[in-house]
């Protein structure tokens, strides 16, 4: 019996490694098992080598193994880069024959010939269907009944039946003709209804859920899966997406969208965020509600698109010259990214300010299992929006809270002035009165203790572990998953997951920092949130275990860095 | 300078009591004055009129007009003011910013605007310098031309308006002269009344800084070529397409004679149509208004989003 089952698809781009591997984790979803993936792809629509690892196992896994138990190589070059990380005991399904034990010997060719003459095709028109031979060889390798691999496959080609029938014939095919001489005993597990989904879903399900209206976007990877997801589900949740000419437009729609009275959202990468950032000012000025969703990928510059990063945390915190009050938040796992999207609309309408959600890359093409988020619990807060009649109506009129009443265009005696200058509280812009300045500044710099008053816990930061362990571990963003994996195998360690990074919620992290050795994880060359804390609390953690190879976390590695019995100031993790 | 608290003057008032900072004689004025004008013509409530500005002198009127305004960042009032019209197609949205503002910074938000055809008018305060930074040379200032307040001649070729509008899919294009306040007021009535994307480029001079287009280059040159037998209306696409190239040689003539006056008057699919192929609710109910929430609780329910992915 094996506790966690390991497969990889590698080949060139384009040539059906990401459905190959989508459809076996469906599969294995289906049949109850946790399942989670990571997708190691190049900037570039078709040839350059990728793969896509899936594990599976009854219990909850929150990373990826550098083992690997099958590996589906779609072409020569995935044979020689992977075959030595395929375990002792693994197997090799692949085309043409190998001088290797592993090799599980399919006889594709006869396979795909008898289906071809059942169907009265040429061989060559079944090429593209070679992966679900593999597929089909793996499920019967786990012992996993046809039916259910037939079942997915008549799902995705819903809109191709002869298609979908061609698949199945091969998988029957496959599971009669192919006798395997290894097989993997999955420890078994019971069906729960899980959703298997990325980042970009569950932020997409959270921007339907919490009623937003306008999105503006231009295409990044990997933001724009996202935004491509939402297109697919506005016609039936009436709502607009809106491609834009570039990043500036996408900010300043969004802005201009929110003050008209919607709920409205952009959702970029570095680079976009980069050009973004004078319209963040803006927003902070004009106390306008928008919500920013930057996904961080590998930079500077363009970087490596495809690759994952923690490296903007500092950026997403100062960006935007002059000062203003913002929220960060950043979401861990993809339920975080839910119940964080709806939060995000929240704050950002209660108090009138920027918010932005900090996700990360492994986040957005890491598709795992989840459990249905659940919609009880789920509240929508507009705050002091004013969509009826008034009169004496001032935007930026001085409260107490420093949050003003909000009128929108078409509201009767709400007429709104909107102004990137310092203004008085009608909006206008022709006073430079230092006595005004100070006034506005205390009143929307003042938003960012309210807040920090207001957010709950849980929205701050999350602990995990004893409290009376010596070691805790803080982290953030997607650097959580590998961490708890491995917590629960080192007792030792605490985890501490700063999730809220502006304002910084300095006494909850006092509290569960005070007095224990800290080490920093995350996914940059400098440490950043390491560098957050010391400025925010004056704590310093003793060491600072980073990776910035592009590649999230491996489950091995983390054990193994963090087995150690000393660990140096700075450990570099470069597992790929 | 202080601006009195709450303008909101009298009842039906297009204009705000805020002191207008503008140097005497500035072009900007008759634009007002005219937008004014063109506004108390087509009577739309002050409450659902919309006023975007840039940055710079000209993009400071939403101030003065008694409307909501946004003033935004420099050179993307065109691309919020189409986001608000967007977000709430009820309102009768206008956009104005100076031709630094429109086609230097901006010009990105200029092609794809004329791309989607929002139904909404914009007007550029065309004065060939930037007057608010103390003149320097703006893109409709002519190759080879030294206003006084810069230093060396202009080398660049300039940006023609008319011709670029055209260009990018703007299916009203006119050009008038902000001291020809009846010209421009009527111009100003028929680009609202214009079912699509309206560009109204005004001959704006600035009488601190460019002494080269002035009133004086100005008066003697402009002359309405709808007066002088140009029709701009095309009724269906292949009478578009029969007067886009007319259109474009008449936007091309500067010299001693300049013409104003509507060049394009083209109907067409406007963007809210056209986002009705893909959102077939959008538009019928009010998304501003619409609650999105009952006593907190969300009213949208994702769960048969959450089913697609088990």
């Amino acid at each position: 019996m094996i506790h966690d089952l390991n497969l990889m698809v590698a080949g060139p781009q384009g040539s059906g490694i990401n459905f190959t591997s989508d459809t076996f984790a469906k599969v294995m979803a289906r049949e109850g098992y946790h399942v989670f993936t990571n997708a190691e792809l190049f900037s570039t629509i078709k040839g350059e080598h990728s793969y896509f690892r899936v594990r599976v196992c009854k219990d909850m896994i929150r990373s990826y193994s550098e083992r690997i138990d099958i590996l589906i190589p779609l072409d020569a070059k995935s044979v020689m880069l992977h075959a030595k990380e395929l375990s002792k005991d693994g197997s090799i399904i692949f085309e043409d024959s190998l001088e290797d034990p592993r090799h599980a010997d399919i006889p594709y060719k006869e396979i795909l010939q008898t289906v071809a003459t059942k169907f009265g095709k040429a061989l060559s028109e079944l090429n593209v269907m070679k992966n679900t031979v593999a597929l089909a060889g793996a499920t019967k390798m786990i012992g996993l009944d046809k039916e259910k691999l037939k079942k997915v496959i008549s799902e995705n080609f819903a809109s191709k039946p002869t298609i979908a029938s061609m698949n199945n014939a091969i998988v029957d095919e496959v599971y009669s003709e192919f006798s395997p001489t290894r097989t993997f005993d999955l420890e078994p597990t019971t069906y729960k209804k899980r959703m298997f989904i990325n980042s970009t879903h569950a932020v997409g399900m959270g921007k339907v859920e919490a009623g937003m209206k306008f999105q503006s976007y231009y295409p990044i990877t990997p933001a724009s899966d996202e935004s491509n997801y939402l297109e697919r589900v506005m016609e039936r949740y009436d709502f607009v997406v809106e491609q834009t000419e570039d990043e500036i437009a996408a900010i300043n729609m969004a802005v201009a969208a929110a003050n008209t009275g919607l709920r409205s959202a952009t959702s970029t990468s570095g680079p976009g965020f980069s050009l973004m950032v004078e319209a963040l000012s803006y927003a902070g000025m004009t106390e306008t509600p928008v919500v920013i969703f930057y996904y961080q990928r590998a930079g500077p510059a363009t970087g490596m698109p495809t690759r994952h990063e923690q490296g903007d945390l500092k950026f997403a915190l100062s960006a935007g010259h002059g000062e203003f009050p913002r929220v960060i938040i950043a979401p861990g796992d993809h339920k975080e990214a839910f119940y964080d999207t709806i939060e995000a609309f929240n704050i950002a309408e209660e108090y009138q300010l920027p918010v932005i959600v900090l996700l990360d890359k492994a986040m957005a093409m890491s598709n795992y299992t989840v459990d249905p988020f659940d919609l009880s619990k789920i509240r929508i807060n507009r705050g002091k929006l004013v969509l009826s009649e008034t009169n004496g109506y001032l935007r930026y009129k001085f409260e107490e809270d420093g949050v003003s009443p909000r009128s929108v265009p078409g509201i009767k005696g709400g007429l709104i002035t909107i102004a990137g200058d310092e203004h008085d509280e009608d909006g206008h812009i022709f006073t430079e009165d230092a006595d005004n300045r100070v006034k506005m500044m205390d009143k929307r710099m003042h938003k960012m203790e309210s807040v920090l008053k207001a957010v709950n816990a849980d929205t701050k930061v999350k602990f995990y572990g004893k409290p009376t362990n010596k070691k805790v571990i803080v982290s953030w963003g997607s650097s959580k998953g590998p961490i708890l994996d491995v917590l629960d195998k080192l007792g030792e360690y605490s985890l501490l997951q700063i999730r809220m990074m502006e304002p910084f919620p300095v006494e909850e992290v006092m509290k569960f920092l005070k007095g224990k050795t800290i080490i920093a994880i995350e996914q940059n060359y400098t440490g950043q949130l390491a560098d957050l804390l010391k400025e925010k609390t004056g704590l310093e953690v003793s060491s600072r275990i980073v990776k910035f190879n592009g590649r999230p976390f491996a489950f091995e590695e983390m054990v193994e860095v963090l087995s150690k019995s000393k660990l140096e100031k700075r450990e570099v993790l470069t597992y790929a | 300078m202080l601006s009195t608290v709450n303008p909101p003057a009298k009842p039906q008032s297009y204009k705000t009591n805020v002191e207008i900072d503008w140097c005497p004689g500035c072009g900007d004025f008759g634009i007002l004055n005219a937008l004014v004008l063109a506004l108390q013509e087509l009577k739309i409530p002050n409450e659902n009129v919309v006023l975007t500005g840039g940055i710079g002198c000209s993009s400071k009127i939403p101030h003065y007009v008694n409307v909501n305004t946004l003033h935004t960042l420099h050179g993307r009032s065109l691309a919020q003011a189409q986001a608000v019209k967007i977000a709430n197609p009820r309102l009768e949205v206008i956009s104005a910013s100076g031709d630094g503002d429109g086609l230097g910074i901006g010009s990105a938000h200029f092609v794809a605007a004329g791309r989607r055809n929002v139904d909404m008018t914009y007007i550029v305060f065309d004065n060939g310098v930037y007057g608010l930074t103390k003149g320097q040379a703006s893109p409709t200032l002519p190759y080879g031309e030294m206003p006084k307040s810069i230093e060396t001649e202009n080398l660049k070729f300039p940006v023609n308006p008319l011709f670029l509008g055209l260009a990018s899919g703007f299916t009203f294009v006119a050009r008038s002269y902000s001291y020809n306040i009846k010209h421009l007021k009527e111009t100003l009535v028929k680009a609202m009344k214009h079912r699509g994307l309206a560009l109204v480029d005004v001959m704006q001079p600035c009488v601190t800084y460019n002494n080269i287009n002035t009133k004086e280059f100005y008066d003697p040159r402009l002359y309405d070529i709808e007066k002088e037998g140009w029709n701009p209306v095309a009724n269906n696409e292949s009478e578009y397409k029969q007067k886009i190239p007319q259109a474009v040689v008449k936007s091309l003539e500067w010299g001693d004679r300049i013409p104003m006056g509507v060049f394009m008057d083209y109907q067409t699919e406007t963007y809210d149509q056209k986002l009705q192929k893909l959102v077939p609710a959008y538009g019928k109910k009010n998304y501003v208004m619409e609650p999105i929430e009952s006593s907190g609780k969300p009213l949208n329910d994702v769960t048969e989003l959450m089913d697609s992915f088990c």
